[in-house]
């Protein structure tokens, strides 16, 4: 019963005839299947971390000091550049349903260009920082800090790329009739870096 | 095209709320209340936008109950780890 609610439920927004999907009541795509298992082991890669970085922060008496040091007002602002660019992302996606190509696109440009302007910040910040004397080997605060931004930061880029060859698909036109997936299993991705950096922002620069 | 319109506005109020959760965040933390009332509460403000992008902009809300699955699975050992490792940290004399 509970299976038949939820296929009856299940809006499969963009599935073409022809893609490859799981069994016949499930009717989800391989590639959506896919991109949710790997987000799943990213769950536990950076969760693995958290969870290392508050106990070891309980266990040494909360490094207010260390964590004074960082900048807030620049983490704010990336926070700002990261939640926008999922916006951008989700609008390229809703382009991409109503088959709005020149706004799919505009969407897609903004998000490269917001995921250049979170890398841009994040550089600057580091800059500031290593020239302040605070490098990994500053002690475990910093090694945390830079492990899980730089790692984050890896993520951007990564997606970054992705959406820079949905952009150039698009601009030539080949994204279309059987590419156009792409965009939402792009954007789920982006999303999840845009969560991942929700929860990493008041970890290392608001407590 | 309506229908475009109106999911288009849907996708930005989300985004107007999360930038205000954004500037709540931030203000909880020039409260002058206990630091560890801040801390839940800086938290919990985090978990409300990141259910809001989950549910919004990835489409948690009207996926498959097995995508769902699959988030779900990690999110719990995530947290049951924490939740049994904390007391051996936090506990200890």
């Amino acid at each position: 019963m509970e299976a038949e609610t939820s296929a009856a439920t299940y809006k499969p927004g963009l599935i073409a005839e022809e893609t490859p999907t799981t069994d016949a009541v499930a009717r989800i795509p391989l590639g959506k299947m896919g991109i949710w298992w790997f987000l799943a082991s990213e769950i536990m890669v950076f969760g693995g971390l958290i969870i290392c970085y508050t106990l070891f922060r309980i266990q040494h008496g909360g490094w207010a000091a260390e964590a004074a040091h960082v900048n807030w007002r620049l983490g704010a602002l990336n926070t700002l550049v990261l939640v926008t660019s999922s916006l951008t992302m989700i609008l390229a996606y809703g382009a991409v349903e109503s088959d709005d190509r020149p706004r799919v696109v505009k969407y897609l440009a903004l998000t490269v260009a917001l995921g250049l302007a979170f890398l841009g910040i994040k550089s600057f910040e580091y800059t500031h920082e290593i020239r302040e004397g605070f490098t990994p080997f500053s002690g475990l605060f910093w090694s945390f800090y830079f492990m899980m931004t730089g790692l984050h930061a890896l993520h951007v880029t990564a997606g970054i790329v992705l959406n820079a060859m949905l952009l150039i698909l698009a601009k030539r036109g080949t994204l279309w009739p059987l590419r156009q997936q792409r965009v939402e299993f792009a954007g789920l991705y982006w999303h999840f870096v845009d969560v991942v950096w929700i929860f990493l922002f008041p970890l290392l620069y608001l407590v | 095209m309506e229908h475009a319109e109106e999911v288009r506005s849907e996708y930005l109020t989300v985004w107007k709320w999360l930038v205000a959760l954004l500037i709540v965040g931030l203000a909880i933390v020039a409260l002058p209340i206990p630091k560890i009332a801040a801390v839940g509460l800086v938290f919990t403000v985090a978990l409300v936008k990141a259910s809001m992008v989950v549910r919004n902009y990835m489409h948690l809300k009207s996926e498959h109950l097995l995508i769902i699955a699959i988030v779900l699975v990690p999110v719990i050992f995530f947290l049951g780890l924490m939740l049994v490792l904390i007391p051996d940290i936090a506990m200890r004399p």
